[in-house]
């Protein structure tokens, strides 16, 4: 206990002196070199621990952004979610929007002016002959006007405009006797006369007596015609009938393409637009388009008329396969048998 | 080696106490002072001599951040461990009662002898506020209370 107590006389004398000493000359060097290193000993527990409690402090805040974060990453993802299903939308009404392009706004052969019309009035007396559409001379319908339909996504041959009133026209279906138009053969190419017979099913004449006709094969309009545009479908070969050994050429029956009495809406390929219209007005047809666009199927050598008649590549001609004796369509009966138009110069 | 690192880590854990108490807990200048009832403490319990170098070294901590009176602190500091390690031998300072007294007592002595210091050295009687002077002792007795039981029961283990 003496020696306790001794110490600790020894080290509170000391200390004292020391502290009196540190109170007493505040402002000497050695003081403050000491107070300087005190400092440089003991400041970094005040400023870490500074540091520390403010970003311990900070962690409430820092979790509550934490949270708001979260509840934010959670509303964007839905409405991510929502984008994406309105980009897949959009994505699907554009693929849409694009068959009904392909299929609908056609690309007019040069100098045609396409102009949708409805099937109006059909007469059930003429079923196979004619019909009367709502577009006559204000839509710019003119006589002879080629008149094209729908099916399966693509346009075939249907007839000509034989009758404009200010707002209706009559259209004389292929079907009608009266009907005929340069056509050939996908085949071989052969080049014939298509002409109505007032039924469901047109006739195919003058086709090359040497050459070989099978059924199926797909029925075109031929350059030469002077009312239907080149390569639109007309039909399809239904049946060949056995040659007449006093005739000098073949004929075939054909189903047509356009179904008349199925028909709703009809394109007439005008010759000149009406005033202020610049450009093909743009039509939805009442018919649902196909699901797939209306390409030229690629197993056809014939080209679709859906697309456009200018670019599709014309299928190849087998002159060859046509004697040079065989009787060829005189060009005055490439395309009608009979003249309505007294104004038309053929 | 294990009672030094426990010591030394008692030694920064309690100036960082003071520090981040007067910081951010202190209310109108009044806050336990941690230094001073531990000084307290480790004088009643281990004796004079290592209160003194504790109080002492915690001193000149409070003394560094302070302006004037470099050294008032680690003297108050000392000779209140020094008074307590004599007063061990009259009182049993291991009850609490006699330890919250004495550290009571010594928490305005703290006060007055700071004040005189000033009082000598700068001519500026050092005053901490009546609500500190007065709420500070009952501040320290709690924490000397408590800092005995977590002393004794890590003492008992």
């Amino acid at each position: 206990m003496q020696r306790e107590t001794r110490i600790a006389n020894i080290i509170l004398g000391a200390l004292s002196a020391l502290s009196l000493l540190f109170l007493s000359l505040p402002l000497s060097t050695p003081v403050r070199s000491f107070k300087a290193g005190a400092g440089y000993l003991f400041d970094p527990l005040a400023y870490h621990g500074e540091a520390g409690y403010r970003r311990i402090a900070g962690s409430p805040e820092r979790i509550r952004q934490l949270l708001q974060a979260d509840i934010e990453n959670e509303s964007l993802r839905a409405e991510l979610r929502r984008g994406e299903w309105l980009s897949t939308t959009v994505s699907s009404l554009s693929l849409e929007n694009e068959r009904l392009r392909k299929a609908l706004v056609l690309k007019a052969p040069s100098g045609r002016f396409p102009a949708w019309a409805h099937v109006m009035e059909r007469d059930p007396v003429h079923w196979y002959r004619s019909l009367v559409v709502d577009a006559g001379a204000d839509r710019g319908i003119s006589l002879n006007d080629p008149v094209l339909g729908p099916r399966d996504g693509r346009l075939v041959a249907v007839g000509r405009v034989v009758d404009v009133r200010p707002n209706t026209s009559t259209v004389l279906l292929l079907t009608d006797e009266l009907s005929a138009a340069a056509a050939y053969l996908s085949s071989g190419t052969l080049e014939g006369l298509v002409q109505g017979q007032d039924g469901p099913r047109l006739r195919m004449n003058y086709l090359n007596a040497e050459a070989q006709l099978s059924d199926g094969d797909s029925v075109y309009t031929s350059p030469t015609s002077a009312t239907f545009p080149p390569d639109v479908l007309i039909g399809r070969v239904a049946r060949v009938n056995p040659r007449d050994p006093f005739l000098t050429f073949q004929s075939v029956e054909i189903t047509p393409a356009a179904d008349a009495s199925s028909l709703q809406e009809l394109m007439i390929l005008r010759a000149r637009p009406v005033e202020g219209e610049g450009k093909p007005p743009a039509y939805v047809p009442a018919y649902a388009p196909p699901s797939a666009p209306a390409a030229p199927v690629a197993t056809s050598t014939a080209p679709a008329i859906a697309i456009s008649t200018a670019a599709a590549p014309r299928p190849r001609r087998r002159a060859a396969a046509a004697p040079a004796s065989a009787p060829k369509p005189e060009p005055v009966m490439a395309d009608d048998a009979f003249e309505i138009n007294p104004e038309d110069p053929r | 080696m294990i009672g030094f690192v426990r010591g030394f880590v008692l030694f920064i854990g309690a100036m960082f106490l003071q520090w981040w108490w007067n910081t951010h807990l202190a209310y109108w200048g009044a806050a336990p002072q941690f230094l001073l009832v531990l000084t307290i403490l480790i004088a009643a319990r281990r004796g004079p001599v290592l209160g003194m170098l504790a109080g002492f070294a915690w001193g000149l901590y409070l003394d560094v951040a302070r302006a004037e009176l470099f050294g008032a602190s680690a003297l108050i500091l000392t000779l209140a461990a020094y008074f307590v390690g004599v007063a061990r031998r009259q009182i049993d300072l291991r009850a609490a009662g006699p330890l919250a007294a004495t550290t009571f007592l010594f928490t305005w002595a703290a006060f007055i002898g700071l004040g005189l210091l000033g009082l000598v050295f700068t001519k500026s009687f050092e005053w901490g506020g009546f609500i500190a002077v007065a709420l500070t002792p009952f501040l320290n007795v709690a924490a000397v209370t408590t800092a005995a039981i977590v002393w004794d029961v890590r003492e008992d283990r």
